[in-house]
């Protein structure tokens, strides 16, 4: 356990798997929000309903979460770079049969079913791997990685346009699936870390830590020595349950201003160009969020958890203050400023998930995160469609969301405050425990 | 049915389309702003094209004609003409609906299906017709001749299909889907791409390969500086 944690390179190859997971995000993630302009060309071609080809787009976001913990799972059993790959060539394959467009049902199987695995199976070992690389500079890491999705997202949406205006949507699927083959590549990059989890495993059972373990126990688990398996134990722990009932209360709310900006904004009155330039500025805040909270939250001046408190507050703040926009220039700024902070939590939020659960666990937690998360992301649109028919107006889907960000936000203090009392608590215990490493170390384990 | 145009600043050409789709009765009417003109004798004419229309009803500020619209003949561009101290117009458009066609040309492959849509916003159509453009000539198509090759479903009432199959090169170009109303017709333009699958297979293989050209080198570097580190 000790061994990995304690050297992660935490720079040098760790760069180069960066900007690897920078494009896995780009071709994962930015992929899955353009896909809507497939939307109106595939109903048309199949002469079927709206919401039945919207289906698809569900299938898809219905399967990445769902195979979040299984590619976590598997992250633990064989290497980071061997599922990268494995998602890389799902991802390909779903993209690539689509192309031949049957039926409806055949584009759900592969641009829902398949393009949803690959993707899962993709994002969450490149984002998992990035923080087993990392230790102190693991936020600047995590959100250099995190803003290329936002940086492909920007290129894609006209470069998807001109790929279904030259070859139409079946080439422009067949193209888009060649371009996701490179998510293998960078998966080729993962170098798995020479202590991997498969080692560990072995050696935790006949070698005993030498001596040291003091130090690190709360971070350390005192999870079983099965590691080769998910550990379901995870939601045992406080913390994790804290954090967890956090991810859905914020993904109650992430869904739902990108849902109602644009027809707030038309609304308001603005026509379809300064509405698109609305989504452009998101889009740029954004990635510039993202950048400068990984780069401030480097400098370790505040606890991760604080800064994300912070954030997720601005953010509530934002939606709260957007509603009274009645011209585009202040919908632009509060868009703005809600851009902004969106990408400076979904910068930090990974990292403070592997500062609470602690790295041998962190690729189990990321999947049950990601899988709990989404029970909040599918309750959280609908919900608030709801509260917008009931007051006929959008703006109560930003009051909502505002007020479903400050709660959570309860939920991250409370969080704070058991890791502090658990922190005080654990600094008395190990004053005796320094007394006692003259005893053998069998004995040291006991008092742990 | 009543429309009205109020005359304001000079200069500034005032307008209005209306869209009529079946035989109807129409008053049209122009109107002083009295905020801003109080002529003393004012001088109206109502004309359409070069044609003078001498039934004007006149109430205070305003000048009106009524029209009967039975066929194509009276539809057009009516224009009111105020002329006091200074000389004020307007103009009314009376046309068929408009049928909107795609911008975008609509790509497809070869042997595939291709569907195009025409809508007619508002108004429904007597009949569509779909014709497809030979040269300089537009061809009407029959889909009961060539059953298997073109199929016509009106959708709805403003809605209507044209479903190609088994696409050849020959089959691009342009279409025109072609809605008859009673007071006359409208057309709207559709553009048809027909490419081969090696069109978009070439950047794909391209792409493939390229993938497969960097794994290879990445993995080779990677057992490259293994076995150096391991001599090492």
């Amino acid at each position: 356990m000790q061994t990995k944690d304690s050297n992660p390179p935490d720079g040098g190859y760790g760069w180069v798997v960066v900007v690897s997971a920078f494009m896995v995000m780009g071709l994962t993630a930015a992929v899955l929000k353009t896909f809507g302009l497939f939307f109106v060309e595939i109903q048309q071609h199949f002469d079927e309903l709206a919401s039945t080809t919207s289906w698809i787009t569900s299938i898809t976001i219905a399967i990445f979460h769902l195979g979040a913990p299984i590619a976590s799972s598997l992250c633990v059993r064989y290497t980071h770079r061997a599922v990268v790959i494995t998602g890389g060539l799902l991802a390909f394959s779903g993209m690539a049969l689509g192309f031949l467009g049957l039926s409806m049902v055949w584009m759900y199987a592969t641009t829902g079913f398949l393009q949803g695995l690959g993707i899962s199976f993709s994002w969450t070992p490149a984002i998992s791997i990035v923080s087993h690389y990392f230790s102190k500079k693991r936020a600047l890491a995590n959100a250099i990685a995190s803003a290329g999705e936002c940086a492909f997202a920007f290129t894609f949406g006209p470069f998807f346009q001109w790929l279904i205006s030259q070859y139409g949507w079946k080439g422009a699927l067949l193209i888009i699936g060649g371009i996701q083959l490179n998510i293998c590549v960078c998966g080729v990059l993962m170098r798995p870390l020479a202590s991997s989890c498969l080692l560990e495993s072995s050696h935790s059972e006949t070698e005993t830590p030498p001596g040291n373990g003091a130090s690190r126990t709360d971070k350390e688990d005192k999870s079983p020595i099965t590691h080769k398996t998910f550990n379901w134990m995870l939601v045992r722990r406080p913390e994790f349950v804290l954090y967890a009932i956090f991810g859905i209360l914020a993904a109650m709310s992430f869904f739902v201003p990108p849902l109602f900006l644009v027809p707030l904004s038309y609304s308001l009155g603005i026509d379809e160009s300064w509405t698109a330039s609305l989504l452009s500025i998101l889009a740029m805040v954004d990635f510039a969020g993202r950048l400068l909270c990984g780069w401030y939250a480097n400098l370790h001046v505040t606890k991760t958890v604080h800064l994300l408190t912070m954030t997720i507050t601005l953010i509530s703040t934002s939606l709260m203050l957007l509603p009274l926009a009645n011209n585009y220039l202040c919908l632009a700024i509060f868009t703005g400023f809600y851009g902004f902070f969106f990408g400076t939590t979904v910068a930090v939020h990974i990292t403070v998930l592997a500062d609470v659960v602690g790295m041998p666990d962190f690729d189990s937690a990321l999947g049950l995160f990601m899988l709990i998360r989404s029970t909040g992301g599918f309750v959280g649109p609908p919900l608030a469609g709801l509260i917008v028919d009931m007051a006929g107006d959008y703006r109560a889907g930003f009051y909502m969301a505002g007020a479903t960000l400050v709660l959570s936000a309860g939920f991250l203090v409370t969080l704070d405050q058991l890791q502090q009392r658990k922190q005080r608590g654990s600094q008395t215990k190990t004053k005796p425990e320094k007394s006692a490493l003259p005893y053998p170390s069998l004995h040291l384990l006991k008092l742990q | 049915q009543f429309y009205k145009l109020l005359l304001g600043v000079s200069g500034i050409s005032v307008e209005k389309n209306i869209t009529l789709d079946s035989a109807t009765r129409i008053e049209l009417s122009c109107r002083l702003d009295d905020k801003h003109f109080h002529f003393k004798s004012v001088q109206v004419t109502w004309k359409r094209g070069n044609e003078t229309i001498r039934h004007i009803n006149k109430t205070e500020n305003s000048w009106s004609i009524q029209l009967t619209i039975l066929d194509n003949s009276k539809l057009g561009s009516y224009n009111c003409t105020l002329k006091g101290e200074q000389e004020l117009s307007a103009v009314f458009h009376l046309q068929v609906p408009k049928i909107e066609g795609k911008e975008k040309a609509i790509v497809s492959y070869e042997g595939d299906t291709a569907v195009m849509i025409c809508k007619s916003s508002g108004h429904t159509p007597i009949a569509w017709t779909w014709y497809m453009t030979n040269g300089s000539e537009q061809i009407a198509i029959n889909d009961s001749l060539l059953a298997d090759k073109y199929a016509i479903n009106r959708m709805s009432a403003n809605v209507t299909h044209l479903k190609i199959s088994k696409l050849t090169k020959e089959d691009g170009g342009v279409y025109w889907c072609e809605a008859a109303f009673e007071l006359g017709k409208s057309k709207g333009k559709l553009k048809l791409k027909v490419l081969s699958i090696m069109v978009p297979l070439k950047p794909f293989l391209a792409i493939v390969v390229e993938a497969v050209i960097l794994v290879a080198i990445v993995f080779l570097c990677e057992m490259y500086s293994k076995k150096r580190a391991k001599r090492a």
